[in-house]
């Protein structure tokens, strides 16, 4: 036999026990042929050309999963940022245009649409202005649109109005989706050194550079990590955990290659990358701060734990890169806290404080995800919230991004349901201090000297 | 470059019919905008508007002739001319388990290249190499595969081998 059983039961194993699966497809779509001086116009165009190129995507996906007994979770379209689309159109309202990408995600069965999106690091256009108007509204009135913004960058650092004004964008997106505690919130985020070819929402978008079309293919597997890390046993140093994390992130990466090629092929288009994150589920065992605790932290957010999440970004990277030359994305760990069911239970003991949790955005491969505050939060506290997080993003060169949730009408310890896989959360304090004149004063934040690195 | 129609464009032509490119789409809302109008739109042959396949980009048709030099793990003997099918089972042992199983394999027009069964305390795993002939459908085989046994019998999955290949070998 070419395979020893014990090679094809560990495989089987994975996907079986430890939820190894292919998180998502996500096919990239150029649109910046679809600006019309016509809003109207572009928005049939947008509608249009989304669906012509997407509409086989959930049945190639089936089809994959199918024909090599992979599972394959979600199907995914991003985008080109729609205010450089609605940049040719003379309106101040891009509500629509969010409607188009709904309709085109609806029509493709697809569950959601990354690129309501705009590049703000350096400062507005009138359309970036005019996205930031309608975010609100956008997330409120489509159920399948994400929105996404990049307020920095290493190289041009923070754009502290741009700041401001999305925590302004926050408070009444969280508002017009109240009902929902806020679910509208979900579906929002910002970034520092924004990735362009990021297949995961709610930040998919793809960026100036990529192709006409592109596949990206986001894998995930904690639970397997997770598997062979409480296999190892405590007694091994953490050589011996790094090591063995770099083992198995290498073989969840060979079959998000293996999906990425044969869905570019029968796509008929490019592949872009691998985004090799490690992303929680609320299911038992798909969790990353199981694998923190295994390292050897009695709770996630308790002393260690920074260390610990370094370890597993790097080995997961490092597995990786030897896995497939095209790894991309974010590629990392995840910790969104309402989605993981660990790490749910840390901040519910007390163990995980928002101060920790940033501390370790500053070593895992996003930044602070699905963290639920209190509904009447503050927009200063939001921006210095958010400042904080870019400049970890700015400083160390990394992605960083903030997916916050100010839940109406909840205060510190409250829970909220959103369900599905974006999970419960319990509403986080963020302290009584605030920060009221950096807010107020706007302006940048100077992009950081690289130079001198001592 | 792609070519849209839309309805405002339907709306300014001042014509019955409208004639289009090959390559244009012709979005929704202008199809409709013309059916109520009861403009036609055409291609320039004549003949009645169909969607064109969608222009994946100049990079695409790069891609589709770089991607089969892709260097894939290598396949070891026998396994070069056919797909092969890694089938496992496992569940509480009884009398009669590994015949269903091959059975079902055997209609399905597959052969076994190899085979491995182990019995721990009353639990049987078993691993299949199949071999599927060109032409005969994975997808059917492992539902037909699938759907046997049930919670309280077996299990069976069915997985391509390249999985195994890409996963397992450098």
């Amino acid at each position: 036999m070419p395979f020893t059983d014990r090679e094809i039961l560990e495989t089987v194993r994975m996907i079986e026990l430890e939820t190894l699966d292919i998180r998502t497809i996500t096919l990239g779509i150029n649109l910046l042929d679809c600006a019309d001086p016509d809003p109207e116009s572009a928005c049939e165009k947008i509608y249009t050309k989304i669906v012509q190129h997407a509409r086989n995507l959930q049945a190639v996906g089936r089809g994959i999963s199918e024909d090599y007994g992979i599972p394959i979770v979600n199907k995914r379209i991003a985008t080109t940022p729609i205010s450089f689309v609605a940049a040719a159109s003379a309106t101040d309202d891009l509500v629509p245009f969010a409607r188009a990408l709904d309709a085109a995600a609806k029509e493709c069965g697809v569950d959601f649409i990354g690129g309501f999106t705009a590049y703000v690091h350096k400062g507005f256009t009138h359309a970036d202005d005019a996205l930031f108007r309608s975010i609100p509204r956008a997330l409120k009135e489509t159920a399948h649109v994400c929105s996404s913004v990049s307020l920095g960058t290493t190289k041009a650092g923070i754009n502290m109005n741009a700041v401001a004004r999305f925590s302004d964008v926050i408070l009444e997106t969280a508002r017009l989706t109240a009902d929902q505690g806020g679910l509208g919130c979900a579906k929002l985020v910002c970034f520092c050194n924004a990735v362009e070819d990021n297949p995961f929402v709610a930040g998919a978008h793809i960026g100036t550079g990529e192709p006409e079309t592109v596949v990206n293919v986001g894998v995930s597997g904690p639970g397997v990590v997770r598997a062979a890390i409480a296999k190892l046993g405590p007694e091994p140093d953490l050589l011996a955990v790094a090591e063995t994390v770099k083992r198995t992130a290498f073989k969840i990466t060979r079959m998000g290659e293996l999906v990425g090629r044969e869905a570019a092929r029968r796509l008929n288009t490019t592949f872009g990358i691998v985004d090799i994150s490690l992303a929680p589920t609320p299911a038992a065992g798909d969790s990353v701060s199981d694998i923190l605790e295994l390292i050897g932290v009695d709770r996630t957010g308790a002393p260690g734990t920074t260390a610990a999440l370094a370890l597993l970004t790097d080995a997961v990277k490092k597995g990786g890169a030897m896995a497939s030359s095209s790894v991309g994305g974010l590629s990392g760990a995840f910790i969104p806290v309402s989605e993981d069911a660990g790490m749910i239970e840390a901040v519910r003991v007390g163990a995980l404080s928002l101060a920790k949790l940033e501390a370790m955005t500053s070593v895992c491969s996003v930044g602070l995800d699905m963290v639920a505050v209190p509904g009447d939060t503050s927009a200063a506290t939001l921006t210095g919230i958010i400042a904080d997080e870019m400049a970890i993003g700015m400083v160390n060169a990394k992605t960083t991004a903030v997916r916050i949730i100010p839940v109406p009408g909840k205060g510190p310890g409250e829970t909220v349901e959103w369900g599905g896989l974006l999970g419960t959360a319990i509403v986080q304090d963020p302290g009584k201090f605030s920060c009221a004149i950096l807010h107020r004063r706007g302006g940048r934040i100077p992009a950081p000297i690289q130079s001198y690195k001592n | 470059m792609t070519r849209f129609l839309t309805s405002e464009d339907v709306r300014r032509a001042n014509s019955r019919v409208i004639e289009v490119d090959e390559g244009t789409i012709v979005t929704a809302q202008a199809q409709d905008t013309a059916r109520e109008a009861g403009i036609v739109i055409q291609h320039r042959s004549g003949s009645s508007y169909a969607e064109p396949a969608p222009s994946r980009g100049p990079d695409a048709s790069l891609a589709q002739r770089s991607l089969p030099h892709l260097p894939e793990p290598p396949m070891e003997g026998e396994l070069q001319s056919f797909t092969g099918v890694v089938v496992t089972a496992a569940g509480r042992n009884r009398p009669g388990v590994l015949s269903e199983i091959t059975a079902a394999i055997a209609s399905s027009q597959a052969s076994i290249l190899d085979i491995s069964q182990k019995v721990v305390e009353g639990y049987f795993h078993i691993v299949l190499m199949v071999e599927l002939p060109p032409g005969s459908g994975f997808a059917q085989m492992k539902s037909t595969l699938e759907c046997m046994g049930g919670p309280d019998d077996y299990v069976v999955r069915v997985m391509h081998e390249r999985v195994f290949r890409f996963m397992h070998r450098v």
